[in-house]
C-alpha cells in the first residue's frame, strides 16, 4: 500500500517538476530576446568581461527563482532593473574594496614595506583627466553613488539604450519624468566630477 | 451672479466651437510658442552667452556637464568581445535546471553572437539610397520637363500651322482642319 502510495507520489513529482521545467521555458525566451541589450548594459556598468558573465548569470538566476518560478507581469522591467541593481552592487562591492586595496597600499608606503598591488584610487591625478578609461572609471564610480530613481533612468536610458517612453514604462513613471530625472542625474555627476577635479 | 453663471456656462462652449471652426490654431500657436522660447531661452541665445562669458560658475557647471556627456559617449563607444554574449549565456544557462539546459534553445543560445540592429545594418545603405533617391528624382523631373516641353512644342507648331493655312486657303477651311 505504502509502496503504492510513493510511487503515486513519484509520478506525480516528476509530472509536476515536468511541468514547472516546461513553464520555465520562458527564461530562455526572454535570454535569446533581450540578452544582447543586458550584456550591452551589463558591459557598459561594469567594464569587465568576468563581472558581466557573473551579473548576468545572476539575473537570471534570479529570474528562475522569482515568485517560485512564476513568470514575473513585467518581464523587461524586470529583467533590466535586476540585472542594473545587480551589476550596481558588484561595482559597490569593487569600489569597497579598492578602497581597501589603496588604504593598505598607502599603509604599506608609510611603513616602508613592499606592496605589488597596482589599483588605486579612481581618477587620482590632474594629468589623468582626460585620459579615456579613467574618465570611464570616474563616470561608473559616480553613477553607483547616485540616488536608485537617478541611476535607474541613467543606466536604462545612456547605457542601455532604451528610449524614454520605454524608461518610463519600466519605472512605473511618464516619459517626461524620465526626461527630468535624467538631466538631474546629469547635474549631480557633472558636480561630483568638477568637486574631484577641484580636489 | 445668474450672469456671471451663464458666462461660466457660454464661455466652455463658445471656445469649443472656435476650436471647432479651427483645429489647427491650437498646433500653430504651440509650434510658434515653443519657436519663440526655444530662440530666447537656448543657451545659444545672446544674452545667455554674454552672461556665460563672464560667470566663472556657469562656465564650470557647462564644462562639468560636457564632462559628464563625454564620459558617457566614451563607454558607449567601448566595444566588448564579440564572444561575450556567448559565454554569458553559456554561464547563465549552465545554472538553469537540466532538463531546460538540454533543450535545443539552450544549445542555440551557447553559441549565439551578437547582431546588429536594423538601423545599424540599414545604416550603410543610406548613402546609396539617398543617391538612388536623388537619380529618381533627377529623372522625374526630366520627364515632366521633356513631356511639358513637346505638349508646347506640339501646340505651337499647330497654331503656326493654322496661321499658314488660314492665309492660305481661307480661315473657315483652316478652323475645319486644325479644331480648337
Amino acid at each position: 500500500m505504502f509502496d503504492k502510495a510513493a510511487s503515486y507520489g513519484l509520478v506525480w513529482d516528476f509530472s509536476a517538476s515536468a511541468a514547472v521545467d516546461e513553464s520555465q521555458r520562458w527564461i530562455l525566451s526572454v535570454m535569446q530576446k533581450h540578452g544582447q541589450e543586458l550584456v550591452t548594459m551589463l558591459w557598459r556598468i561594469l567594464g569587465n568581461d568576468q563581472d558581466v558573465c557573473d551579473a548576468y548569470q545572476s539575473t537570471f538566476l534570479r529570474l528562475a527563482h522569482c515568485q517560485s518560478g512564476q513568470k514575473p507581469r513585467h518581464l523587461k522591467a524586470y529583467v533590466f532593473r535586476t540585472a542594473s541593481n545587480v551589476a550596481v552592487s558588484m561595482l559597490r562591492r569593487k569600489l569597497v574594496e579598492r578602497r581597501g586595496l589603496s588604504a593598505t597600499t598607502a599603509d604599506a608606503r608609510c611603513t616602508g614595506t613592499p606592496y605589488s598591488g597596482t589599483v588605486g584610487s579612481v581618477a587620482a591625478s590632474p594629468a589623468h583627466h582626460f585620459d579615456s578609461k579613467c574618465l570611464q572609471e570616474t563616470l561608473r564610480c559616480y553613477i553607483a553613488r547616485l540616488p536608485e530613481y537617478l541611476r535607474d533612468v541613467i543606466t536604462l536610458h545612456d547605457l542601455a539604450e532604451l528610449p524614454y517612453s520605454q524608461v518610463g514604462k519600466i519605472l512605473g513613471i511618464t516619459a517626461a519624468t524620465a526626461r527630468v530625472y535624467r538631466c538631474k542625474a546629469v547635474q549631480l555627476l557633472a558636480v561630483w566630477m568638477s568637486k574631484e577635479r577641484q580636489e | 451672479m445668474i450672469t456671471t453663471s451663464t458666462n461660466m456656462y457660454r464661455e466652455p462652449s463658445f471656445a469649443s466651437s472656435a476650436h471647432r471652426q479651427d483645429p489647427n490654431k491650437c498646433r500653430q500657436i504651440r509650434t510658434r510658442l515653443h519657436r519663440l522660447v526655444s530662440s530666447s531661452l537656448s543657451l545659444d541665445a545672446g544674452w545667455a552667452q554674454r552672461h556665460i562669458a563672464s560667470c566663472p560658475r556657469c562656465q564650470s557647471r557647462i564644462v562639468g556637464v560636457g564632462k559628464v556627456e563625454l564620459a558617457l559617449s566614451l563607454v558607449k563607444s567601448q566595444r566588448h568581445h564579440l564572444d561575450l554574449l556567448m559565454r554569458a549565456n553559456v554561464q547563465a544557462v549552465g545554472v538553469l535546471k537540466h532538463s531546460l539546459r538540454e533543450t535545443p534553445k539552450a544549445e542555440k543560445l551557447k553559441n549565439i553572437l551578437p547582431k546588429p540592429k536594423l538601423s545599424e545594418q540599414l545604416s550603410r545603405y543610406n548613402h546609396a539610397a539617398a543617391n538612388v533617391a536623388a537619380c529618381s528624382a533627377i529623372l522625374l523631373l526630366a520627364k515632366i520637363g521633356v513631356f511639358s516641353s513637346m505638349q508646347g512644342f506640339q501646340t505651337h507648331s499647330q497654331e503656326v500651322l493654322k496661321q499658314y493655312y488660314a492665309g492660305h486657303i481661307g480661315q473657315d477651311l483652316a478652323d475645319e482642319i486644325f479644331p480648337a
